[in-house]
């Protein structure tokens, strides 16, 4: 009877709601509301009619922005995927000398900002330009009307800038791809009579074909985020298009008109992304790992192979960075003298603090899912993440739009209850532009901290749990330091992004308030490269933490890949 | 009672109903196994048992507490039971000690350290308790996860495929080493496998779990072996010899004999013979039927011939003999059934099975069991 009685007790006390509602639910769905309200606000507003900018633009400009934007895309598409694979292939497959040197330096472009390199290669290449004024000295021209020399503020340069910049990208994902290839594949395909060059064609190749379209989808989007370089050269795309009707006609629903627009583009390619990793899943072949095959490239095999891979690294990396280099000693004082330091700090503390918070939201988010691996909580995080493909420019007027709202609601209500205006509370402060940074990077960290999360087995939440412990319990003592390499990682991609981001910051900062990037971005832009050489550095030298990070990572991430060094 | 009482069990996955009203009752003290094909609910049990997920239908008891039903969940960490998993899950950044103390909440660390090092010393693991679980092999890793499950006195103590990521050898040991320290620290156990002899030799009782969680037969390992109430109960052992036939006058008749049948007159039915069931003798006494040896296979222990039918008909049988029992290819011997291995089941089992009672209602033994 006593039995019976505890029971009861038992029963009532232990009673808990079974619904989808407890706190990580519910946080989980909150924090990815926030982190899609300033799409939503774009999409809102250019529903909002407004004094027909609309059918002035269609008439205008519209067909301008579509075509360049289609041009820009298809020439950085293309460069990206020549570049990216045949490198990819060549240090994965070949043995040639400075191999191993090649695998590593060919992600050094990543730490470039277009931009950057955008101000540097018109520095060098323009008319007054250490370049032309050599052709001028040995051919004894004078004028500009003599000679022709390719303008390199142009669509064509810009293509070029991105190219050089982006490959890296398609690079490292095909180049995983390869690596992931099971050998056997290819000697079965040599067996059956094919050779080195028609196996590529058929066998690797097609293997790798979801990575290469998924690493082309990120290079398109990060085209379609870019601003300082179609800005500098006045390239005229959607995303210097919103920038321009927006600031420059004072027109917000036209800016957000064209930002929907843009977004049609946007989710092409993520859909084509998403498809393409889901394609990914079924093309794996067998699991025996050996070495891969190593041709031994001799001869003019040997010296394309090496200009191949070494003309990227130069003209992406080595270059840019050395002219930077000594720009930076020659204009030391210059650059020092404004306020260099203060830029730092701005750029520091922002990065920093958007990092440790993307960091934490992702932690929250990822596990929340684990937790409860619910339809309406994968589809709130997936609209969480899709930050990462919104152009920054557009995020900004998103961002604008519901901070502005929210200062507004707060100045109403303040002024009627208490009669005291607070003014914008929000909008055009150091929070304004963190909101901007965690939704664009709120993905990266996210990413990176889920697929970590996927590899713990969850018998390590079944035996943790029965063992006493909680889930914010097991969280703190099983999942966290398991995954302190990703956590790590994770914070310092975003780190670096934010310190690297321009659209965003140069819409959303405070009034004379500058980071790094927008002062790089200021100063150059005005041809004043001399003393925006050592923030530009700066901003490069952060830039190759990651490449280290993933260069690392790709080399352990084969096993058995320890040949062909020898040649 | 003391233990485990699930009663009537319904768990689906979407469209996929992977359990269907299943009962089970594990009395404190006892070891109950059960064994089914993977993909017959057996783990989702296990996880209902242990809170990992939510009852959909039907009630969980443990120790009269009801800690799972359609409006009550009681999370797994406020449960009392020790979950041991078929990957060990011993958490990789703990060393050996460090992970058999985590459950021991409760206890100030000198006291559960020193608990701990005592379970660590029955599992016979005390001289690597500063190792880490990637400097352990298979067989050790197993033994620390069995030392974690236990070190804060689970009530119930839930075991998946425990043995199944071990090598033949090894198995046979730990196996022997685990029962010893169970039946030592008197919980209750339930543990799912797929393997019968892991099953016989572990149980003190073994459900036989069909598709949906459907309770075949229930019984003492003895039981399961010498009378399958089933025929796919029959077949877990191994290979059958099988003949069709009908029953009349209480009888199947086989080549090699007739078998006893409590089955109608009339109904279609099957024989299954078990090899150690037909037993070889010299031809010359003209008894039983005669067959010809058409292969032999050295096993071990024992032979395993297969032998034709003197008129030739049928497939060949297989027999288990005695590893001395030496026979020539072709040679001749008179054959005749062990009635022990011989069972006869209604050749339409689907419909015969379907119709039995779904619950596994208790037995009088284990309510007896249950009451001391």
């Amino acid at each position: 009877m006593t039995a019976t009685t505890t029971a009861k007790m038992a029963d009532g006390a232990n009673r808990v709601s079974l619904s989808w509602f407890n706190g990580w639910t519910i946080g989980t769905v909150l924090v990815a509301m926030i982190a899609v309200l300033p799409i939503a606000a774009v999409v809102y507003i250019s529903m909002t009619p407004s004094d027909d900018i609309w059918q002035h633009l269609v008439d205008t400009v519209l067909g301008l922005y579509i075509s360049t934007t289609l041009y820009l895309m298809i020439g950085v598409g293309l460069g990206t995927l020549v570049i990216g694979v045949s490198t990819a292939w060549l240090v994965s497959m070949c043995r040639f000398p400075g191999k191993r040197i090649f695998e590593w330096a060919l992600l050094l472009p990543m730490a470039m900002p277009a931009y950057v390199i955008a101000y540097l290669y018109t520095d060098i290449l323009e008319y007054a330009g250490p370049v032309q004024a050599m052709l001028r000295d040995i051919f004894g021209w004078t004028t500009k009307r003599e000679y022709w020399f390719p303008e390199i503020r142009s669509l064509g340069g810009a293509i070029s800038m991105l190219t050089l910049v982006l490959y890296p990208y398609v690079y490292l994902l095909s180049r995983a791809a390869f690596m992931e290839q099971s050998v056997c594949v290819l000697e079965a395909s040599r067996v059956l009579g094919r050779g080195p060059v028609r196996s590529f064609f058929s066998v690797a190749l097609p293997l790798a074909r979801p990575s290469i379209i998924i690493g082309i989808s990120l290079v398109l989007m990060e085209t379609l985020n870019d601003f300082g370089t179609v800005d500098f050269f006045a390239v005229s795309t959607f995303t210097l298009g919103i920038y321009d009707v927006w600031l420059n006609m004072n027109n917000v629903a036209g800016a957000a008109q064209l930002a929907l627009v843009l977004l049609a583009f946007v989710s092409v390619l993520v859909l084509s992304e998403r498809f393409a990793r889901r394609k990914k899943k079924f093309h794996h072949t067998t699991t025996t790992y050996r070495a891969l095959p190593g041709y031994l490239l001799q001869g003019r095999a040997k010296t394309l192979a090496i200009l191949a891979c070494a003309l990227p690294v130069l003209f992406g990396f080595v270059l840019p960075a050395g002219v930077l280099a000594s720009y930076s000693v020659i204009h030391f004082d210059v650059a020092m003298n404004t306020d260099f330091l203060d830029h730092a700090f701005n750029s520091l503390m922002l990065s920093s603090l958007a990092a440790g918070l993307a960091v934490a939201i992702g932690i929250f988010m990822a596990y929340g899912v684990r937790l409860r691996n619910e339809r309406l909580l994968k589809v709130m995080v997936r609209l969480a993440s899709l930050g990462y493909a919104i152009p920054g420019a557009v995020l900004a007027v998103g961002v604008l739009v519901t901070l502005g709202t929210i200062d507004n609601g707060i100045d109403g209500f303040m002024r009627q209850t208490f009669n005291i205006s607070t003014g914008l509370l929000l909008s055009g402060t150091i929070a304004a532009v963190t909101f901007g940074y965690l939704v664009r990077f709120l993905a990266l960290s996210f990413g990176s901290i889920e697929a970590s999360l996927g590899k713990i087995t969850p018998s390590m939440d079944g035996a943790a749990r029965s063992l006493g412990h909680g889930a914010f319990s097991t969280l703190q003592k099983v999942h966290l330091p398991m995954i302190r390499g990703a956590i790590l990682t994770a914070s310092m991609m975003v780190f670096v992004d934010c310190m690297k981001e321009l659209p965003l910051t140069v819409i959303l900062r405070p009034f004379n308030f500058h980071t790094l990037a927008t002062f790089v971005h200021q100063y150059a832009s005005d041809e004043q490269l001399g003393e925006a050489s050592l923030a530009a550095l700066s901003i490069v030298g952060f830039g190759i933490l990651p490449v280290i990070i993933l260069s690392l990572a790709i080399s352990r991430s084969r096993p058995g890949h320890e040949q062909g060094d020898e040649a | 009672m003391k233990g485990l009482h699930i009663q009537g069990l319904s768990h689906s996955y979407g469209d996929n109903k992977v359990l269907d009203n299943a009962g089970l009752i594990v009395p404190a003290g006892e070891l109950v196994c059960m064994l089914g094909p993977s993909g017959c609910g057996k783990s989702t049990l296990l996880r209902l048992a242990a809170g990992l997920e939510k009852v959909q239908h039907g009630k969980i008891i443990i120790d009269d507490v009801t800690v799972g039903s359609a409006d009550v969940h009681l999370p797994p960490e406020k449960r009392h039971i020790g979950l041991m998993f078929q990957d060990y899950a011993l958490f990789p950044h703990l060393n050996v000690i460090d992970n058999v103390t985590f459950g021991l909440l409760d206890m100030a660390p000198d006291k559960a350290r020193l608990l701990a090092m005592d379970m660590l010393t029955q599992v016979g693991m005390a001289a690597q308790s500063d190792k880490f679980p990637h400097m352990l092999s298979g067989g050790q890793q197993q033994r620390v996860a069995l030392a974690r499950a236990l070190a804060p006195e689970p009530k119930l103590l839930l075991l998946d495929e425990p043995f199944s990521g071990l090598d033949t050898n090894l198995r046979e040991t730990i196996r022997e080493e685990t029962l010893s320290v169970l039946k030592n620290s008197g919980v209750a156990t339930l543990m799912v496998t797929h393997d019968p002899e892991e099953a016989m030799f572990m149980a003190d009782r073994i459900k036989i779990i069909g598709a949906n969680g459907h309770i075949l037969q229930a019984g003492r390992p003895h039981e399961i072996y010498y009378h399958p109430t089933h025929e796919f109960v029959a077949r877990l052992f191994g290979m059958m010899n099988r003949f069709e036939g009908v029953a009349a006058d209480g009888q199947v008749e086989t080549p090699l004999g007739a078998v006893a049948t409590d089955l109608a007159d009339g109904t279609p039915a099957e024989v299954l013979i078990r090899p150690e069931g037909v037993i070889l003798g010299t031809s010359d006494n003209n008894q039983g039927t005669t067959v010809e040896v058409t292969s032999s296979h050295l096993m071990g222990h024992d032979n395993i011939v297969r032998v034709r039918l003197g008129n030739g008909e049928g497939e060949d049988l297989h027999v288990r003999v005695h590893h001395t029992f030496e026979a020539e290819l072709k040679e001749s011997f008179s054959c005749r059934l062990d009635h022990e291995y011989a069972f006869v089941f209604p050749l339409d089992a689907e419909s015969e099975y379907t119709n039995t009672e779904l619950m596994d209602a208790p037995t009088s033994e284990e309510i007896s069991a249950a009451g001391e």
